[in-house]
């Protein structure tokens, strides 16, 4: 399909464009501007007809066409920017120096450390995490205290409606605001920088920091709830997960122990739209954090973050941290980071032959412009494949 | 003193149906039961202000077979009954009408049944007057004020005179209108109930009251049949109006003679066409109706809705050729006049004017053109839920539960205000997807969820008022429960039988007669089904919508809402506002992107407007019933409520 041209509504446009083609990447980025969308369980929910053409909820979809070079200009500098993992200013390992702290998180406590600095130091009032609750659902939490930021540490691997709770938010009251953000939210936030819709309050502003996280999918709630259902598993008893490396499961922490699904389950379960997603490292964060495992190291750099930061935002905040002690930093290896750019590469490539097969031309990209510089390069990559298959 | 105690010899201004009333009261009844449904409940209402001084037993029954039961027990026992109801309502008393006119009557027992042609209040214009030709019982139709109440009364005689129940038939045009009634003398003496039973089978007078043995009743009543066209050959009731040689005859009955009289007049055809007005339409008096077709060959029939009369005629026609030779007939049946929609002067002068070769100009061109300039500055009004009405916040939340659980779940309507939700789709918010008889919602959704094996795998939820929950839905809902029709089925209580006027039913603890009477709990009687039963308060949005996604979400068994919310206009909520309302245009975002006018264009409460200048809403305060629900409802909370002082 081509991507509906506007005329429609904005709304119908969203539904046509995003929903009906399992793009909805359930970020909240449509959610809380209106009484006309919500967000139920991870679905995003059309509850009556709005006939605007020039809405807020189709501007800001991540998965609405999207002038990507412009956000790039306007967001980083253009010395910084990679093709595979966007704007690089630096790269570590890291991890909260408290350990306490790191207990509680999946890996290196990084993400909590650094929203805690920002809160401390004033660079943000609020902070916009997400938390799941008894039915393993998640939401967009508003955060202004240090002890609820551990509250609701970890990975939760369903997705969050996050930028809903930032649009409340920021129509609610005015302060300074930072959110810990999945690649699809941060693009959403983003695009909200570019001001796309007339009469706009320009209440964007108020966001000041965007921590993002590695992402390579999430689950659909409703599919992963069968699945834990099936393994008899109570979502009440849930209280972490990870992916241990080289051994295909999915490790499940429960109140009493640890049980394992097999990978293949749970890569059913993930949500449609994951596989049209290119950004795996939160291209368009100020820092982005994700775990540091790679290689073989597993157990030993379990406990790590990686950190990439992409603004100078983002460069303040980190170093600040390293400064006063509240993040331990380790100098990431080479491999590392080739090991991550190959990743992304891989991702990026997989979700364009996904988009390609699904739009059924390799001219329509769907919600991307092919004639994006890094879009064309990954498509040139591609046809070079072909060629020396 | 009620004007339907008039005394004898005044005129006195009736409604058609209290000309019926007051026709009944004539005949000296005691007894009489219905179900409400416009046009045809002011008959019973009018009776049961009356009950004192006219020593009457007056009851709103569960449904019109349960009316018909209770009048026909009055009968039984030797005194006069009237069962009252609209043409629906004939389909369901039809099974106990097929047994009661076999078994006989005794009392002087009247169907009463107010018809809708055009369905001006109705979802059909079906016509009973075909149970009369199919149960074998005789029709009656008045066709003025004065018959109304004329006809009602020997209506009475010849329910006794044939030892049958009789139909006594109008029309929404007969039953709403009014005119000028001279009253005749009211009975002093009060019927006896006595039900002899201990002859034998076959003797209808001291047997038990039955239909059997089949083929020696069936045979009585035939003769009860032929006994009536008899009386029918020299019945006033049945009347020709004209000249002695008319060129064409119409052939008439009910108000349709009213029309055929107007459309004569407006043509000046008063020396050219006569008309033949039955009063008694089945069986057909033949010898009367062979004298007539004698005056000319030419035969209009003009009626309402479907060409019964035309029929009838036609049929008796074939058997008097030889003696009257052939006629051209105009009718239903031969398009001159429709035979869907109601009949009007307009249409009879039309039909007339054809077949006479008369031209007729009703309005001058000028007047026309006038209309075709004015018409587009009238505002449009479409079909809505009054401001305050419980049902408007009923669907809203309906449709967000819908929503929310996404599965494509719709709806299937019932009768009752609350079908304009299906008629005017906007105003369910396009839930509502089918809509038919009484009940028939509640079974419609349990039919559909069986379709799951066959891939229809969406949540089907049903509505009803509760007047109709004890009227038709409860063997629909036992249904579903015996059958696991896991359905949603939401009723819709208002408290009271809203759409026909609050009249009483078996949920509400006071009686026709306004005597104090046991209330039948409905959420007891659904627990008692087996199903699981959640209450809510419609105009709490939040919470309703809440239950029923939970509700909806939930498979495998019977799952009953009860919303509880008086209807606006009850006359005990009537003018007291339990808010006032107002809009604070400085928070109002009106048509921006965060709102889009999601009050005036979506909620849609007649009290919310639109200031097309200012563009932001407004409450109009002198219509707005202060329930308070738009509150909820405004994104901005720019609508703002603050309680009434009492």
């Amino acid at each position: 399909m081509a991507f509906p041209v506007k005329r429609l509504s904005s709304q119908k446009s969203l539904k046509k464009g995003v929903l009906e083609e399992e793009l909805c990447t359930g970020c909240g980025a449509c959610v809380g501007l209106c009484p006309y969308q919500v967000i139920y369980h991870d679905r995003t929910v059309q509850l009556h007809y709005c006939d605007l053409e020039d809405g807020k909820c189709y501007a800001f979809c991540p998965r609405t066409p999207t002038d990507l070079n412009a956000l790039r200009e306007l967001l980083f500098n253009s010395a910084d920017l990679t093709p595979e993992i966007g704007a690089v200013k630096s790269y570590y390992f890291s991890r909260a120096a408290d350990s306490r702290l790191r207990e509680s998180t999946q890996h290196g406590g990084t993400v909590t450390a650094l929203m805690e600095l920002a809160l401390a130091r004033g660079f943000i009032d609020s902070a916009i995490v997400s938390s799941r609750n008894q039915e393993f659902l998640q939401n967009g939490t508003v955060v202004n205290e240090k002890a609820a930021l551990r509250n609701n540490a970890g990975s939760k691997f369903t997705v969050s409606p996050t930028v809903a709770a930032f649009n409340q938010l920021v129509n609610d009251k005015s302060g300074k605001i930072g959110v810990v953000a999945t690649p699809c939210q941060a693009l959403a936030l983003a695009k909200m920088k570019l001001k796309p819709v007339k009469n706009d309050s320009g209440k964007i502003g108020q966001l000041q920091l965007i921590i993002g996280l590695y992402c390579g999918w999430t689950l659909s709630a409703e599919k992963f709830t069968k699945l834990l259902t099936q393994n008899n598993i109570s979502l009440q008893s849930l209280k972490g997960m990870d992916i241990p490396a080289g051994k295909n499961i999915l490790e499940l922490y429960t109140n009493n122990d640890t049980q394992a699904v097999p990978f293949d389950d749970v890569q059913a379960c993930v949500r449609e739209a994951c596989h049209y997603c290119l950004d795996s490292t939160a291209e368009y964060a100020d820092i982005a954090v994700g775990s540091a495992r790679f290689g073989n190291d597993w157990k030993e750099m379990r406990r790590w973050n990686q950190l990439i930061v992409r603004t100078a935002k983002g460069k303040e905040l980190v170093e600040l941290a390293i400064k006063r002690g509240v993040l331990e930093i380790r100098e990431a290896p080479v491999e590392s980071l080739q090991e991550l750019k190959k990743a992304a590469m891989e991702k990026k490539n997989t979700a364009l032959r996904n988009i390609i097969r699904k739009s059924g031309s390799a001219k329509n990209l769907l919600y991307l412009d092919r004639h994006d510089p890094i879009v064309q390069k990954f498509l040139k990559n591609k046809a070079s494949d072909k060629k020396s298959r | 003193m009620s004007k339907l105690l008039s005394p004898a010899k005044t005129e006195v201004l009736f409604m058609g149906n209290e000309a019926i009333a007051r026709g009944a009261l004539e005949a000296g009844l005691s007894v009489a039961a219905g179900y409400p449904g416009t046009p045809s409940s002011e008959v019973i209402e009018n009776l049961a202000t009356v009950t004192k001084e006219r020593k009457l037993y007056v009851e709103w029954s569960t449904n019109e077979k349960v009316a018909l039961e209770v009048a026909a027990a009055a009968s039984f026992a030797g005194l006069r009954s009237v069962c009252v109801m609209k043409q629906n309502g004939v389909n369901v008393a039809s099974d106990f009408l097929l047994h009661l006119a076999a078994s006989g009557t005794r009392g002087g027992i009247v169907l009463v049944t107010c018809e809708d042609p055009g369905a001006l209040s109705s979802v059909n214009e079906g016509e009973s007057r075909y149970f009369a030709r199919m149960l074998e019982i005789p029709l009656l139709e008045p066709a003025d004020f004065q018959e109304a109440k004329d006809l009602t009364k020997w209506a009475f005689e010849l329910s006794e005179k044939i030892r049958n129940i009789v139909i006594l038939r109008s029309v929404t045009r007969m039953s709403h209108a009014s005119g000028n009634v001279i009253c005749g003398k009211l009975p002093d003496k009060s019927g006896i109930a006595r039900f002899i039973y201990d002859g034998l089978i076959t003797d209808p007078l001291r047997g038990p009251v039955i239909s059997t043995p089949v083929v020696i009743k069936h045979t009585l009543q035939q003769e009860k049949v032929k006994k009536a066209v008899e009386l029918f050959e020299d019945s006033p009731f049945n009347k020709y109006f004209g000249p002695r040689h008319p060129e064409l005859l119409i052939i008439t009955s009910s108000v349709c003679f009213l029309y055929s009289q107007e459309a004569i007049s407006m043509l000046g055809l008063q020396k050219r066409v006569g008309i033949l007005k039955f009063g008694c339409t089945w069986p057909l008096p033949t010898k009367l109706l062979k004298k007539y077709l004698r005056l000319t060959d030419k035969i209009m029939i003009v009626e309402e809705v479907l060409p019964f009369l035309e029929e009838n005629i036609k049929v008796a026609v074939v058997g008097m050729l030889k003696e009257i030779g052939i006629k051209t007939f105009y009718g239903k049946m031969d398009g001159t006049l429709p035979s869907v929609g109601e009949l009007n002067a307009d249409l009879v002068v039309h039909a007339l004017g054809k077949i006479m070769k008369v031209k007729y100009k009703s309005l001058p061109g000028s007047y026309t053109r006038e209309i075709k300039k004015i018409a587009p500055l009238i505002p449009e009004r479409e079909l809505t839920f009054c401001p305050g009405c419980p049902h408007r916040a009923s669907f809203w939340s309906i449709n967000n539960a819908l929503q929310l659980d996404g599965r494509g779940g719709f709806v299937c309507g019932d009768i009752g205000c609350y079908a304009m939700a299906a008629l005017s789709p906007a105003i369910g918010f396009n839930t509502v997807r089918t809509l038919h008889s009484m009940g028939s919602g509640t079974g419609l959704a349990s039919g559909f969820v069986k379709l799951n094996a066959f891939g229809l795998e969406k949540p089907v939820l049903a509505v009803c008022g509760d007047s109709t929950f004890y009227h038709a839905v409860i063997p629909a809902l036992i249904n579903a429960q015996h059958n696991r029709a896991d359905i949603t089925f939401i009723v819709l209580d208002n408290a009271g039988t809203a759409m026909t006027g609050f009249q009483p039913h078996p949920g509400l603890a006071v009686s026709a007669m306004g005597e104090s009477v046991p209330a039948v709990d409905i959420p007891k009687i659904c627990s008692a089904i087996g199903a699981k039963v959640a209450i809510s308060d419609p105009f709490d949005l939040e919470g309703t919508s809440r239950t029923l996604t939970s509700l909806i979400a939930e498979s495998g068994s019977l799952k009953v809402l009860i919303l509880r919310q008086i209807c606006a206009l009850s006359p005990e909520k009537k003018g007291k506002k339990k808010f006032l309302m107002q809009v604070n245009e400085e928070l109002c975002l009106g048509e921006n992107c965060g709102c889009n006018r999601l009050c005036t264009r979506i909620f849609r409460c007649p009290a919310l407007t639109w200031d097309q200048i200012k563009k932001k809403a407004a409450v109009d305060e002198v219509i707005c019933a202060g329930c308070g629900v738009c509150y909820s409802i405004c994104p901005q909370k720019a609508i703002m409520r603050t309680e009434a002082a009492e």
